[in-house]
């Protein structure tokens, strides 16, 4: 046994670890999700369905450290090896009774069977000692070979004949190399779970890879390594059990406890009365006489020197730097940043301009008019009624004469306009972001499935339906022209003077603006005017494209030509209107092409510095810290 | 040792046949390298091509037999019992045993033609009967070599590349005999070494240790039928007993005897050609299998693909048909000119037509105004100017309905179903089109939809001429325009003569010229009326049938050309594998196999 190992009373230490490995454990649950999404953990492959996988750090965290830091200290004991090398009928032996069928058909033992010492039963939680399994109790010794693929049972017996030593549980475990890799993983997780393991290894497996990787996870977590080297051709092959332990021990790196030979005898075999003999001599002590009980000779072993080296050794690869969970956050870290370079480069790319056509002014017009209406004189009414009619007789001669358009045509032609405008917009912003997930794989993996699987075309008559869905004026911007305006005439009471004064000269030009409706200028429009239009802060529109001020020659011209600080309030209310327009495009963007897929990203960057992260570190800082001391 | 008659030769074996399929599958297998899923069946095929090539022209030489089996198994002592002397080092000292392959050759077979250095090997010969005709090697076991992908932790074992080397040697062989124990034959890491080299190799199970160990071979066989192998007979016997026996010149035992047998009849003579012939079969069967893997996910988005080419098409073509029947719709004056210009072509020598031709040269002098838009050049018979550069393409097209957005739309519907059948750059463009592809692509289309419509147009004015340039009609007209002017000149006549020079009133003088001739122009426009309008009549429909026809004439198509290439491409690939597979299952179905013992990876999958 190693002799660095602290005396066996150190009880008080691993009560002081039970609240560490309980919020650690707290803080890896919930990091997990997050890792498996950023790929740190590989998903589960599919031919393996079991309960904890590996032999790492969460193995031992979950399947060790957490169910046996704080409860009765019982001793796990498991018998463990590659496919038909006897492992059943050693424990039938070891429990002193027929618990699993042991059968000349290999890979027969699916299920893990647990011999319980009398009593403990009632005492002990078998689903939190071993973790992912469920319990269930024993009926026959058929019990091991039954179970669909992907069953996680372990099957529990109290000992019948009462020979078992209080704290010993043993276990029979399925095989570690054979076809059924689902039957790798519940041996992997008893392995996690168990203090003593009774390694059964043939002449033919002891240098089988898959067997030194099993037992090499094992030696390396702490766990205390019985060697039984089973079917020996006795005495022949004595001689050459030193050299197979040679080559097992370098491999593995394991420090066997004791080792042991079971000679190759079918009658003793069918008797369940197989011996055991000592080789003390491979391990440091002086040659043994004959076969001795192994059932005995575990039930003498010092547990409670055994229990505490397993849970440091399970603990010693939890806080490993280079294997542990330590490297487990780096990973999440250096995952995290890779995906803060894809945030930025989506950033980069998926920016569309979206060049929207000129608004019809009138329609903007209209609504200053409506909130202006109110406030002016009863002759300036007057005077505008008898324009506003001459106004349209005149457009009505004009459209007959086929040079004005009506306004229904001219919004039916703006609103077609309008469409392909935001359809070009749609279909650049698609194209960029199948461009971005050409550059970035991870941006591929996330915007994929959406980008390959969605239907383009719904997308597209999505778009069209909320278009058509949109009135040309709707309430919400009623309330925003309205809000505007009464801000400004509260903030200016004198320009709205100005305002009414301009109005009498705008009313009089009045009757040739809709001839006059040209395109004034480009004017780059505060992001005020989107105040309460967000739809989600991860879409977001910033209004900077071009909106065209709409301004007349004549009539409303005037205002924005002559009044100061008019200008940027009219600027800002066909702003207003073009952005409430252009929601149909974000929306349609955010709600039906890209769904969570942006949140996810941004949660993805963000993985790396949750609190979780650093409070793991810190934990992990302090065991190792302990652990040295 | 002759091999006995009773088994055929793979009876019904068509030679030529099968060198035809492969020809096929060669040129299938590369036919479409800018498409992944191709590319992937390619190199599936890179990897089948060399065996079958191989296998066809090394028809009859012997067969190279490669023991493979978990390490200590037995692998070894059973070659060394095969071969009748310990030609390979064997035993329990130390695991591996077999390092280094052993190959056993009978004294006069040539094995020239075997990488022997490439793979490191030992060659030994032999005079037992039952490596005779066979080229025997022990090979590495696979299940020693660690994990590559576990981290090197400075093991003796990190220098075990006896996987590496098993994976070199494999390739060479024939026939796969695997040698298991109770302890080992459910091993993982063998069962994944078969896997991947059963394919086109049979095999043969032997179960070893029958001394020490029961006899497994019932649930051996289940385990392989898991695993998609047929195994008809499993041979069960001790290796060390045989070997001894060989050794000491002893009659074998029956397990032995029975293995020495059966590799007698199955795997030498004739029978070796059976077994290359069966295994290219195999192979080339199960190299179609694998294809029609990677092809089988991707054949509903091809299709759906095609599908969505032709619904973009048709989107656009209909707004091309609305945009294209408004424009001949409202080019009433053009069309008018158009008909007219006709008619008057075609009707000479008559007074009618006369002033039919006079009020034509007086229209010519009125200044034509300018033919508006492209439908307005078509109609007026004008050329099609090519499109600008940059926008001005685009804008261009506008005056056929089709803007910028909508073929955008359409192409970017069409990438993202091009992406799910795995179609992408070089195969099809982009969303957007750079410069010269809208150039070109527009250009097309213009000039096909000029061609079409000025075709249409032909033909519609063509009916309508013929509909009304009947004899009769013209006949009428002239009589009618005739009578006219024989009315009008006959009363002047009348009263020149019987009313000035007989009865003595007085003439008019010139004034009753200028009369008649306003009542000649008058009537002939009357006239010409009549006619033109009857000419019109209907007009409205025919255009509307002309636009139904736009959606056959494929106008549309330079716009998402390389996306209809790409399905086309793609579903004709697919449609092959379908064929190459008929093919090779015809093949098959004429060929007597005969009765085997030999295992082989089942047809269709496990």
């Amino acid at each position: 046994m190693d002799s660095r190992d602290p005396p066996p009373d150190d009880a008080s230490l691993h009560a002081a670890w039970s609240g560490r490995v309980g919020e650690l454990c707290d803080l890896a649950e919930r990091l997990l999700p997050l890792a498996m999404e950023l790929g740190v953990d590989p998903p589960p492959p599919d031919d393996a369905a079991g309960p904890i996988d590996g032999g790492d750090w969460r193995g031992q965290l979950f399947g060790k450290l957490r169910p046996q830091a704080g409860g009765e200290p019982v001793l796990v004991a498991a018998v463990c090896g590659g496919t038909n090398t006897g492992k059943s009928l050693i424990t039938n032996v070891l429990a002193g009774a027929e618990i699993s069928r042991s059968l000349p058909e290999a890979a027969r033992t699916r299920r893990p069977v647990a011999s319980l010492p009398r009593a403990l039963g009632g005492r002990v939680d078998l689903a939190a000692l071993f973790p992912g399994f469920t319990p269930v109790p024993w009926a026959d010794e058929e019990d091991a070979l039954g179970g669909a693929e992907g069953d996680d049972v372990v099957v529990w017996r109290e000992d019948p004949g009462g020979r078992q030593p209080a704290r010993l549980i043993l276990v029979d475990t399925p095989d570690v190399d054979g076809t059924l890799r689902g039957n790798w993983q519940r041996a992997e997780a008893i392995r996690n779970a168990c203090d003593v393991i009774v390694a059964v290894l043939t002449q033919q497996k002891y240098n089988d890879a898959a067997v030194r990787d099993f037992f090499a996870a094992a030696a390396a977590a702490g766990k205390t390594l019985v060697v039984v080297f089973n079917m020996v051709d006795w005495p022949a092959q004595r001689g050459r059990i030193g050299g197979w332990l040679a080559t097992f021990v370098a491999e593995t790196g394991a420090a066997p406890l004791a080792v042991y030979a079971v000679p190759h005898d079918f009658a003793r075999a069918a008797a369940a009365t197989i011996e055991f003999h000592p080789l003390p001599e491979l391990v440091g002590g002086a040659p043994a006489a004959g076969p001795v009980d192994l059932a005995a000779e575990l039930a003498g072993a010092d547990f409670d020197r055994i229990k505490v080296r397993a849970m440091r050794g399970a603990f010693r690869v939890v806080v490993d730097p280079q294997a542990g969970m330590g490297a487990w956050l780096d990973r999440i870290e250096a995952a995290s940043r890779g995906w803060q370079d894809s945030r930025r480069l989506l950033a980069e790319e998926a920016r569309v301009r979206v060049e929207l056509p000129a608004a019809p002014g009138d329609l903007v017009w209209n609504e200053i008019w409506n909130w202006l209406e109110p406030r002016r004189s009863r002759i300036d009414v007057g005077l505008s009624r008898v324009y506003r009619a001459a106004s349209g007789g005149m457009a009505w001669l004009g459209r007959r004469a086929g040079l004005l358009r009506s306004a229904e045509d001219r919004r039916d032609e703006f609103a077609a306009e309008e469409l392909r405008a935001l359809k070009a917009g749609l279909a650049d912003f698609i194209d960029r972001l199948d461009g971005a997930a050409r550059r970035d794989p991870r941006l591929a993996a996330v915007l994929g499935p959406t980008l390959v699987a969605g239907d383009r075309a719904a997308w597209y008559a999505e778009l069209e339906r909320r278009h058509a869905a949109l009135p040309m004026i709707s309430d919400d911007y009623r309330t925003f022209v309205r809000t505007e305006l009464d801000r400004f005439s509260s903030e200016n009471p004198n320009v709205l003077r100005v305002v009414l004064t301009g109005l009498s000269v705008g009313s009089v030009a009045r009757p040739c603006i809709t001839v006059g409706l040209l395109v004034a200028g480009a004017a780059a429009v505060p992001a005020a005017a989107a105040a309460g239009h967000g739809i989600s802060t991860l879409v977001h529109t910033s209004f900077d494209y071009v909106v065209w001020a709409a301004a007349p020659l004549v009539g409303e011209g005037v205002l924005g030509l002559t009044v100061a600080g008019i200008r940027p309030l009219v600027e800002r209310l066909f702003a207003g209107w073009s952005a409430e327009r252009s929601r149909v495009l974000t929306g349609t963007l955010h709600d039906v092409v890209l769904g969570d897929r942006l949140e996810v990203v941004e949660r993805r960057a963000a993985a790396g510095s949750r609190e979780e992260v650093a409070r793991a570190r810190r934990l992990l800082l302090d065991g190792a810290r302990e652990l040295d001391a | 040792m002759t091999p006995p008659d009773s088994l055929p030769a793979a009876a019904g074996f068509d030679d030529a046949g099968f060198d035809e399929l492969v020809g096929s599958l060669d040129r299938w297998s590369g036919s479409l390298s800018e498409w992944p899923p191709a590319r992937r069946v390619r190199a599936e095929w890179d990897g089948v091509a060399g065996r079958l090539d191989r296998a066809r022209r090394e028809l009859s030489r012997v067969l190279v037999v490669g023991v493979v089996g978990g390490t200590g198994t037995g692998k070894s002592t059973l070659v060394n019992a095969l071969a009748g002397r310990d030609v390979s080092p064997a035993g329990d000292v130390a695991r591996p045993t077999t390092v280094a392959p052993v190959v056993v050759v009978a004294r006069d077979v040539d094995c020239s033609w075997l990488d022997l250095a490439g793979i490191g090997a030992r060659v030994v010969t032999s005079d037992a009967p039952a490596v005779a005709n066979i080229v025997l090697v022990d090979c590495p076991d696979p299940d020693t070599q660690g994990d590559d992908a576990a981290p090197a932790a400075g093991r003796p074992s990190d220098s075990n590349r006896n996987r590496d080397l098993l994976e070199r040697i494999l390739p060479a062989c024939d026939v796969l005999l695997l040698v298991a124990t109770a302890q080992k034959y459910r091993s993982w890491s063998v069962a994944r070494e078969v896997a991947a080299y059963a394919p086109g190799r049979p095999l043969i199970f032997v179960q070893t240790h029958a001394s020490r160990d029961a006899d497994i071979r019932d649930d051996w066989r289940r385990e392989l039928e898991r695993q998609g192998i047929e195994a008809p007979v499993i041979h069960r016997l001790d290796g060390l007993e045989a070997f001894r026996r060989a050794a000491a010149g002893l009659e074998p035992e029956a397990g032995f005897l029975a293995l020495v047998r059966s590799i007698d009849e199955e795997l030498v003579g004739r029978a070796a050609r059976r077994v290359r012939r069966t295994g290219a079969l195999d192979l080339a069967g199960w190299f179609l299998r694998q294809a029609q893997g990677q092809l089988e996910p991707l054949r509903q988005p091809v299709a759906d693909l095609a599908s969505g080419v032709e619904s973009e098409r048709r989107r656009l073509e209909g707004l091309m048909s609305r945009a294209v029947e408004t424009k001949l719709r409202v080019s009433r004056p053009a069309w008018q000119r158009v008909l007219e210009d006709e008619l008057v072509e075609r009707w000479h020598g008559g007074p009618f037509s006369m002033f039919l031709h006079a009020t034509a040269a007086l229209g010519a002098l009125w200044p034509r105004l300018r033919p508006g838009g492209f439908v307005g050049r078509v109609l007026a018979g004008q050329g099609i100017a090519p499109p600008a550069s940059g926008d001005g393409a685009w804008q261009s097209i506008e005056e056929v309905g089709l803007s910028e957005a909508d073929v955008e739309q359409s192409r970017s519907v069409l990438v993202g179903l091009a992406a799910r059948a795995g179609v992408g750059e070089p195969l099809v463009g982009r969303t957007r089109l750079d410069a010269a592809a809208v150039q070109s692509s527009v250009a097309t289309l213009l000039e096909r939809t000029g061609r079409w419509l000025a075709a249409g147009i032909d033909r519609l004015v063509s009916e309508r001429r013929d509909r009304s340039e009947s004899r009769v009609a013209r006949l009428v007209c002239e009589v009618a325009f005739a009578a006219m002017i024989v009315a009008v000149l006959g009363r002047a006549a009348w009263n020149f003569f019987h009313g000035h020079l007989w009865l003595g009133q007085g003439t008019s003088g010139g004034g009753f010229l200028q009369e008649a001739l306003v009542w000649i122009v008058l009537w002939g426009l009357v006239l010409r009326w009549l006619v033109f309008s009857r000419i019109r009549a209907g007009l409205a429909r025919d255009v509307t049938r002309l636009v139904d026809r736009l959606p056959g004439a494929r106008l549309v198509d330079p716009l998402v050309a390389d996306f209809a290439a790409a399905a086309e491409r793609t579903a004709a690939f697919v449609a092959e594998a379908d064929r190459l597979d008929a093919r090779l299952a015809a093949l098959a179905a004429r060929v007597d196999e005969g009765r085997s013992s030999l295992g082989r990876l089942a047809r269709r999958g496990p």
